[in-house]
């Protein structure tokens, strides 16, 4: 069952936040990660939480100093790409409802998104047109 | 294995094609890596012509190395009664370089009947400012394109030719006449011709891609001609046609709306006035005339050296 699989690769809210500082500030060992998270946390609920996410395989960790530094394994971007592929995987994997019922609200989504594209151009060539024949643009 | 002198020749002509062709493919991907860097604000049209260079390039690099260096080095160098045999590797790419050729025929033939479908039609207007003739198709899809590689024609579906205003109908003919101007359906039939780095491979599709993208630009300026209004009006008639819902797709045409996701950057490419009239500055024929005759003389000089080494290269390979 690839839907609770990923369901079970979420990533808990510390566990985000904990991400998003290794991505934003680069690789750290527990003191480190623990004070770029703005707020007080025990030394052992970062390191819990850093080993939960290298155990889950989203971080890479080597020894030095006698402290283990933590880096993400996926980039930003990658990670977001994983993450979308396995929710659409999951969908596509599940009962032909859920199948049809992705593929339809996909539809509808770039539809409205191109509506509202071409609207947005049409509103830039009416502003044109009407720069074009004297009048100030809208 | 011992192969007949013809096969030999065949099989040495086939790999060094296929061998030619992926170096020069690779050398092309990478070009074509550095100058997309670089390519910020460029001419459209000097764009779309290297793009076409690096993409038809393998092809004719490898055929003028197996026409001009490796088939007359062994025939002028390879004792015709000696029986030797050729390696598995050279065999195989021998294939490759015979399936490659293949594929890159059978994808120029399949275009070339796909496209053939919307030429014919029996009724024709004349329309635009300039009374370009137009045949009228009938197609599910909106459809407004030049068509044809060797008498490129414009056809159109009558739901285009109704959404369109008269100002934007002639902008959109311009366009689409620039391109016949520019044989960019020659163009897609040679590229579609042209072998791609590996057999079905899909290597050098993005050159043709981004060709396509700067050869609408490129049509773009022409059709304008660095008119303010004809560039609002070949804008709004992109949009008007967009609205309409996806193009048909026809592999030899040269279609008004092009590639669908890069509609937002031409409009936008339109509005942002003036847009230059697509002439041709700047060229100096005289230098490519004088760099292709010492190009030549180099060549012509080297050329029996050139031979020897080949054909060591060639021994080398084969055994």
């Amino acid at each position: 069952m690839r839907w609770f699989k990923a369901q079970s690769d979420e990533l808990g809210h510390l566990e985000n936040t904990v991400m998003e500082a290794l991505w934003r500030h680069g690789e750290g060992n527990v003191r480190e990660v623990g004070a770029r998270l703005g707020r007080p946390l025990a030394y052992t609920t970062v390191m819990t939480t850093l080993d939960r996410l290298y155990k889950k395989g989203f971080l890479e960790r080597r020894k030095q100093d006698r402290a283990f530094v933590y880096s993400p394994r996926y980039s930003e971007t990658q990670w977001e790409r994983k993450r979308a592929g396995e929710f659409l995987a999951g969908y596509l994997s599940g009962p032909r409802t859920s199948r049809d019922l992705l593929i339809s609200c996909l539809v509808d989504a770039a539809g409205e998104r191109d509506s509202a594209l071409l609207d947005e151009l049409e509103r830039k060539i009416r502003s044109k047109r009407k720069e074009l024949s004297g009048g100030r643009p809208s | 294995m011992n192969l007949p002198y013809g096969a030999r020749l065949a099989s040495i002509a086939a790999a060094s094609f296929f061998a030619v062709n992926l170096a020069a493919g690779a050398v092309s991907l990478a070009l074509e890596r550095i100058l997309r860097r670089r390519s910020n604000g460029c001419d459209p049209r000097r764009a779309a012509a290297i793009l076409l260079a690096l993409r038809l390039g393998p092809g004719a690099v490898a055929l003028a190395a197996v026409a001009i260096l490796c088939v007359p080095s062994f025939l002028v160098l390879e004792p015709a009664e000696t029986g030797e045999s050729a390696s598995v590797v050279c065999l195989a790419m021998a294939i490759l370089g015979v399936v490659l050729t293949a594929a890159g025929a059978a994808r120029g033939a399949t275009a070339w009947l796909r496209s053939r479908g919307f030429e014919g039609s029996s009724e024709t207007l004349r329309l635009g400012a300039r009374r370009f003739p137009v045949r009228i198709v009938k197609s599910q899809r909106p459809l407004l394109a030049l068509v044809g590689v060797a008498r490129p024609r414009l056809v159109a579906t009558r739901a285009v030719l109704r959404a369109l205003k008269p100002a934007e109908l002639d902008a959109a003919l311009r366009h689409e006449r620039a391109h016949a101007v520019s044989r960019d359906n020659s163009k897609r039939l040679l590229m579609a011709l042209a072998p791609d780095l590996v057999p079905f491979g899909a290597g050098l599709r993005g050159l043709e891609r981004s060709w396509a993208r700067y050869a609408e630009r490129a049509a773009d300026d022409r059709a304008v001609a660095g008119s303010a209004r004809r560039s609002v009006a070949l804008a709004a008639a992109l949009v008007r046609v967009a609205r309409l819902g996806a193009a048909a797709p026809i592999p030899l045409a040269a279609s008004l709306m092009g590639d669908a996701a890069d509609l937002e950057a031409r409009v936008e490419r339109l509005l942002r006035a003036p847009l230059p009239a697509g002439n041709r500055s700047g060229r100096q024929p005289w230098l490519w005339a004088l760099a292709s005759v010492a190009a030549t003389t180099a060549v012509c000089a080297a050329y029996p050296v050139l031979l020897i080494t080949v054909h060591e290269l060639l021994e080398r390979f084969m055994d």
